[in-house]
């Protein structure tokens, strides 16, 4: 064995050729940081066929200057993504990157895989992505994936979903949508309008305009809050698609929008029960407490058998001149304050529903009881 | 990464001993062809500094090349062939160090192949390769299990295995004592009581979060986490301590005192009706108050025939946490505290968690029943459990 020795012997100079170095993360500082924004997520569901792809080349080859990224996945039983394709769409040259994502640690760990694995494309980036696209196929039902994105603020992620897109062919949609006519359940047309933040409604030069009108009612009724788009070959505005800020409790303003627009976005009832979009308003301060502990009863508790899928309010809450904002994936809700209440603003209560079996008269009366006594 | 042929670029190995970039390299690793990773200076203070831990780097690398085993001391393992870098969790191995820009001084060494559980001992179906085949699709990681009164009689027989192992990985905890020995002392007292403890020991020291399969050796002044999950009887116990270790500075013990009190606190107010995401405000509040801030990434989860399952507990304050205890429930709190910033960052074995900052991390674990009433602890201290907490010695 070697004598032990005190002093070390002097150390060499390294000698720098070709050093094989196991690429496995990159690291943080050598992402330039531009900003602190997070990079937002759009989601994209839809039948094959409706227009999903060509909606995404339309993305990335229009003339936008942006860095998109897009993921394929085929989501089947389990939600992951281990290939991403980043294309770079800049001066409509496309450029192909297959970029393989190391699958993090799931057990106990907060963020789901597929959000380490967009976190870890963010990081691998030289420059800056400016947004996450996400084409799903065989996803039936996008509620999963979004619970999964819509982060606690806390988390300081560097992603965030901006927004489900669900793209429908005027085509074929009428017979999917007519299937549930013959069964139990749900044709995935319905899940996918109810929890979509825009629906394009594609290939709109294949069908006359009354038919157009009656889609779009089908539509609205089953999700009034949805930004409807018709288009030809999915060519529809950027900026109508990307930068919703869907998810962001803090943009108040475009459910403001939607919540004013219409008078009553509560939708004929369905005699065959489907999903529809119910509505409810109350001019009376609530408490907080009791508001979560109603929303609970319902979304948790699955209160009179009502099952919601989307929840989006405005609330006016007593000892606050906040405006607050409600909102709700499944079982997964979210009240924070959003800004000042204006002087001449007309304090209110707006809540809307989209789900099956929803019943406004219970959801109102049990609202009020929300309200301060006076 | 790095530009094409930029070979000034000094960021691609990083000074063992203080993480700056290193342009110099011990000559002794060059002749034993040692990689070169581990061995990286920035100067020579620096090399000076880290000498006498270094160099028995040098010791183990030319006894393993004389392929010789144990010479019957506590060489653990060190010596036998098999020993490489934990890549991919588990899945894969390396000869080499992976490239990593480093935070601290902790670096990881090769890991021993894993060690055998007896045939007649149920395993779960992760123990194989790691990977749970049943847990993933299961229904119970979107409902929370109600457990029978059979699955609450296993789970406390299965907790107090877990107990027992840990006190008796206390019971070791020294200078000197390495991580490997751990694991073989918690190996052996869950292989007595005929269940499995498989392979997830975990060792805070310095910076680090959670480390698996790694061989360092503990030194005075460090605190050391242990964190056992036992299976038996086809349930899961899971828990873990903070150590001290020898004499630790002032700073170090306010730290593991506070995680105690963190994991002390938010037990208390365990009980049917309270919702799931109030755990994390206790620990947040606590916590902040003491000047330190709380791990975002892992979170407390439902266990019972599953290692993890529905609740997702997170530990910090503001969360959308889903649901309310039921009694019948059974779940862990698992705060990990960091003195300086909360952000973690993974190393490339795919499991290891670091500080950002490099300054010292605590963690304590209990898995916990919600009763009628309130909670029961099913990982509690025994009488018979070693006195190493100074605050519970009053």
């Amino acid at each position: 064995m070697e004598k032990e020795v005190d002093d070390p012997p002097v150390a060499v100079e390294i000698d720098q050729t070709g050093q094989q170095s196991y690429y496995h993360s990159q690291s943080d500082s050598k992402r330039p940081q531009t900003d602190d924004v997070s990079v937002g997520v759009t989601v994209i569901t839809g039948y094959l066929g409706a227009g999903k792809s060509t909606l995404v080349n339309h993305i990335l080859n229009s003339q936008h200057g942006k860095r998109i990224a897009v993921i394929l996945n085929e989501f089947g039983e389990e939600i992951g993504v281990e290939r991403a394709m980043i294309n770079e769409g800049e001066g409509g040259a496309l450029v192909e990157e297959w970029v393989e994502l190391a699958n993090g640690c799931i057990c106990c760990t907060v963020k789901h895989s597929l959000v380490q694995a967009l976190e870890q494309l963010v990081l691998m980036k030289e420059s800056r992505l400016d947004h996450i696209i996400i084409e799903t196929t065989g996803l039936a039902n996008p509620a999963p994936l979004a619970s999964v994105l819509w982060l606690d603020d806390q988390l300081e992620s560097s992603v965030k979903l901006d927004s489900i897109i669900t793209v429908v062919d005027a085509k074929n949609l009428p017979f999917q949508l007519n299937k549930h006519r013959d069964s139990s359940s749900f044709p995935e047309a319905f899940l996918q309008i109810a929890f979509a933040d825009v629906v394009i409604l594609n290939k709109v030069d294949l069908v006359s305009s009354e038919i157009l009108e009656e889609l779009e009612k089908e539509i609205h009724n089953t999700n009034s809050l949805a930004n409807i788009i018709h288009s030809v070959r999915c060519e529809v505005d950027l900026s109508k698609i990307l930068n919703c800020q869907a998810y962001d409790a803090t943009h108040a303003t475009h459910l403001e929008a939607l919540l004013e627009e219409s008078k009553s976005l509560s939708t004929r009832h369905l005699h065959d029960g489907g999903v529809r979009t119910v509505c409810i308003c109350d001019s009376q301060q609530v408490d907080l407490d009791k508001v979560r502990l109603w929303l609970e009863e319902i979304l948790w508790d699955k209160k009179d058998g009502m099952d919601v899928y989307r929840c989006k309010g405005i609330l006016r809450v007593q000892n606050s001149d906040e405006l607050h904002t409600l909102q709700a994936v499944r079982e997964i809700y979210d009240i924070v304050p959003a800004r000042k209440w204006e002087g001449s603003e007309n304090q209110m209560n707006k809540i809307v529903f989209i789900g099956h079996n929803l019943n406004e008269d219970v959801l109102l009366d049990s609202f009020r009881g929300c309200a301060l006594t006076t | 990464m790095a530009g094409g042929s930029d070979v000034a670029e000094a960021t691609a190995l990083s000074c063992v001993q203080c993480g700056k970039p290193a342009h110099l390299q011990c000559p002794k690793c060059m002749e034993l062809k040692l990689p070169r990773e581990g061995a990286a200076f920035c100067t020579q203070d620096c090399f000076k500094a880290c000498w006498s831990s270094h160099k028995s780097v040098h010791v183990k690398a030319k006894l393993s090349s004389l392929g010789t085993g144990s010479t019957g001391e506590q060489d653990l393992g060190v010596l036998n062939e098999g020993w490489q870098y934990c890549l991919r969790r588990g899945q894969s191995r390396t000869p080499k160090l992976p490239h990593f820009d480093w935070t601290g001084k902790l670096r990881p060494y090769p890991i021993s192949p894993m060690r055998v559980v007896p045939s007649h001992i149920d395993q779960p179906d992760w123990a194989v390769d790691g990977i749970p085949k049943i847990e993933p699709n299961s229904e119970l990681q979107r409902v929370v299990e109600i457990k029978t009164p059979d699955q609450i009689q296993r789970m406390r027989e299965t907790c107090k295995i877990a107990r027992e192992a840990l006190d008796a990985a206390a019971r070791v905890i020294r200078p000197g004592v390495t991580t490997d020995e751990i694991d073989r002392v918690v190996h052996e007292a869950t292989i007595a009581a005929d269940s499995g403890y498989i392979g997830v020991t975990s060792c805070f020291s310095y910076d680090l979060l959670k480390l698996v399969y790694l061989f360092i050796e503990i030194r005075d002044g460090d605190i050391v986490n242990v964190d056992v999950t036992v299976y038996y009887k086809g349930v899961h116990g899971d828990l873990n301590e903070t150590y001290f270790v020898g004499n630790v500075d002032e700073a170090s013990l306010q730290l593991v005192q506070c995680t105690y009190e963190c994991l002390e606190k938010a037990i208390s107010i365990v009980k049917p009706g309270v919702r799931f995401r109030e755990i994390g405000e206790v620990i947040n509040r606590h916590a902040t108050m003491s000047g330190l801030s709380v791990v975002k990434s892992y979170c407390g989860h439902g266990i019972g025939e599953l290692f993890h399952c529905a609740p997702n507990i997170p530990h910090y304050g503001r969360s959308k946490a889903v649901g309310v205890m039921k009694a019948g429930q059974t779940f862990t709190i698992e705060p990990m505290i960091n003195a300086g910033v909360w952000r973690d960052r993974m190393w490339p074995d795919g499991w290891t968690a670091v500080t950002t900052d490099g300054k010292r991390s605590a963690q304590f674990e209990h898995t916990l029943l919600v009763t009628e009433t309130g909670v029961e602890v099913l990982t509690a201290r025994l009488p018979s459990s070693p006195s190493v907490f100074p605050w519970l010695n009053a």
